[in-house]
């Protein structure tokens, strides 16, 4: 027989597998990026940062979200700021399919019942305006998943990126 | 002076104080004769995006020519040893700050065979010095070689003091430091004259905290990168989020201060203030002004290929590197001011990226458009200038392109080109 609370720990751990898929799912497909803030906790964080950056202790980062705030208005630039003129709310400067590719992927236990993922990931770009596939980024996720309310929500996101050099500017969160 | 007069003196002409006068004998006449460049100075011929023998030549005759070229500001390297690494033009360079604290700027490449002495972006070279890992010969942080590994059957003349690391001409202004390979290239002081209260402005007594730097790359020739800054047209037409949030420039000037020479821009304007803006985001700060005692901005153009700002909060400096004919890497380098407080400094971090950076709500589309111009470059024929160009002379409105004139005829003027006709229609 096994255990209660093992299979607790088992359940939470695939939850928050499942919402990396989902993060990633949603991230890559233009039609379904207002399901992007939800992933995130009440009060939450979502940071890009070179390694240069983040390893020299140096505070700028391509992305500093520090509020749900800022998160959901990361949406509002998308949708409007970037709208091509807001000719057309999926139509955007420069239209691309954005690709994660996602490697092996990692949970340990944080505090308060929160669960540490991380993972290696590359994002292709697939750009619009001449069809060439494009590297944009290679790096890690660390992320703090939280179960506060029962559902697995980013506490935190971490994006740290090894190509300390951006290969394109980009739209969709990475 | 009187720029027509200017345009009558002879090529090898100098003005009193050693700036270059109008034209540069051309560097290269073939090549320079196979571009038609139109009489008119409002039309572009799409040629000089396109060419690689023309990119090879502007290495040299612009960013090793008699200009200063922005490599860093000294706040980047605040302690002895400290370097970055960088590129003027297709020069590497080792910016550093020596072991008795000056400012210097050494060619990244041993004397001997050439290798990479330092890799990375930035570091701290320690008391060993650059040593080669190639035959391990060893220099200082002054460029001087110190060491050579088993010196035995070398020629008997051989002596360590005539192998040190080139290096570039170096001299800062309000921090910033500026690098010249040109014997020609005038005083730092006097290239920069008329940028000097702008640049105070801006960098102060040059007290500033480095707060990091977010580099990126545009697949777009390194001039057009440039020419988008000198152009006041496009901010309200490409950028939406200004459109969406109704934040306008009420007001303002783009300045082409010694455009007669240099080509410098020195634009100026005054925006909305954040309690006047449509709201539409949550935390509006992006668009504050917390540290400045009104939404005066001044961004300014350092010939070639510097980019000074005090943007909102944001004090950003931007290195603008060629790399490829279409492909132009910018650095853009963020900064706080030395007596800041921590909110400030903290406003500024989350405000600098968020706006003037590449996942910013207004850098996005500049890479966007001029993507899609280098794209399209092939097309030939010519890229046109009209908003402003009645105006034949600075001061424009911060509205007009009229400006991007300028840089053309600075960096016609430094290759050799053909310079316009003074009694081209217009």
């Amino acid at each position: 027989m096994i255990p209660t609370g093992v299979l607790e720990a088992d359940a939470r751990k695939q939850a928050a597998l499942d919402l990396l898929v989902r993060y990633v799912r949603v991230v890559d497909d233009p039609r379904r990026i207002e399901e992007w803030p939800d992933l995130f906790a009440a009060e939450a964080e979502y940071l890009v940062i070179t390694r240069e950056n983040y390893e020299r202790g140096l505070p700028i980062a391509v992305i500093r979200d520090d509020s749900k705030d800022r998160i959901c208005d990361r949406l509002v630039i998308i949708k409007q700021f970037w709208g091509a003129g807001g000719r057309a709310e999926d139509h955007h400067y420069n239209a691309g399919w954005p690709r994660h590719i996602v490697g092996p992927t990692w949970v340990e236990s944080g505090d308060a019942g929160q669960l540490l993922v991380g993972a290696h990931f590359m994002v292709w770009s697939t750009a619009a305006v001449d069809g060439s596939p494009r590297l944009l980024v290679v790096g890690e996720y660390r992320d703090v998943v939280d179960f506060a309310t029962g559902a697995p929500k980013l506490k935190k996101k971490t994006v740290i990126l090894d190509t300390s050099i951006l290969q394109d500017v980009f739209v969709y969160p990475l | 002076m009187d720029a027509r007069r200017s345009a009558q003196v002879g090529p090898t002409d100098r003005s009193p104080d050693g700036t270059l006068g109008p034209a540069a004998p051309p560097a290269a006449p073939d090549l320079l004769a196979r571009i038609r460049w139109p009489q008119e100075d409002n039309k572009i011929p799409r040629e000089i995006f396109t060419d690689p023998d023309l990119f090879r030549l502007e290495m040299d005759a612009v960013f090793t020519g008699p200009v200063w070229v922005l490599v860093g500001h000294e706040s980047e390297i605040p302690r002895p040893g400290d370097y970055k690494t960088f590129s003027v033009g297709a020069i590497p360079v080792i910016v550093i700050r020596s072991a008795d604290g000056r400012i210097g700027v050494l060619v990244n490449a041993c004397a001997h065979r050439g290798t990479r002495l330092v890799e990375g972006p930035s570091g701290n070279v320690g008391r060993g010095g650059f040593r080669c890992i190639y035959h391990m010969w060893t220099y200082d942080t002054e460029g001087r070689l110190t060491a050579v590994s088993l010196p035995q059957d070398f020629p008997s003349d051989f002596r360590k003091e005539d192998y040190g690391l080139a290096r570039a001409r170096t001299e800062t202004y309000g921090g910033a430091i500026f690098a010249t390979f040109h014997d020609d290239a005038p005083p730092l002081r006097d290239y920069l004259a008329e940028l000097a209260d702008g640049l105070d402005r801006v960098l102060g007594d040059g007290a500033l905290r480095y707060l990091g730097a977010i580099s990126v790359i545009f697949r777009t020739n390194w001039k057009l990168y440039i020419e988008n800054i000198y152009d006041g047209y496009h901010v309200t037409a490409l950028h939406t989020g200004f459109q969406v949030v109704r934040l306008r420039s009420h007001g303002g000037e783009r300045l082409v201060p010694n455009y007669e020479r240099h080509g410098h821009l020195w634009g100026r304007s005054h925006s909305t203030p954040v309690d006047q803006l449509n709201p539409v985001l949550r935390d509006m700060s992006l668009f504050e002004v917390r540290t400045k005692p009104s939404t005066d901005h001044n961004i300014m153009v350092v010939f070639p290929s510097g980019v000074v700002t005090d943007y909102f909060d944001t004090i950003q400096m931007r290195y603008v590197v060629p790399l490829e004919l279409d492909r132009t890497m910018i650095e853009f380098v963020f900064f706080a001011r030395a007596e800041d407080t921590e909110e400030e400094v903290w406003h500024r971090v989350r405000q600098g990226p968020a706006v003037l950076g590449p996942a910013g709500a207004i850098t996005l589309e500049d890479a966007a458009a001029l993507e899609r111009v280098q794209l399209s470059a092939t097309a030939r024929g010519e890229n046109v200038v009209l908003k402003g160009t009645p105006r034949r002379f600075p001061p424009y409105r911060h509205v007009d392109e009229a400006p991007i004139r300028h840089f053309y005829q600075a960096y016609r003027r430094l290759l050799g080109f053909t310079l316009p006709s003074e009694d081209a229609p217009r």
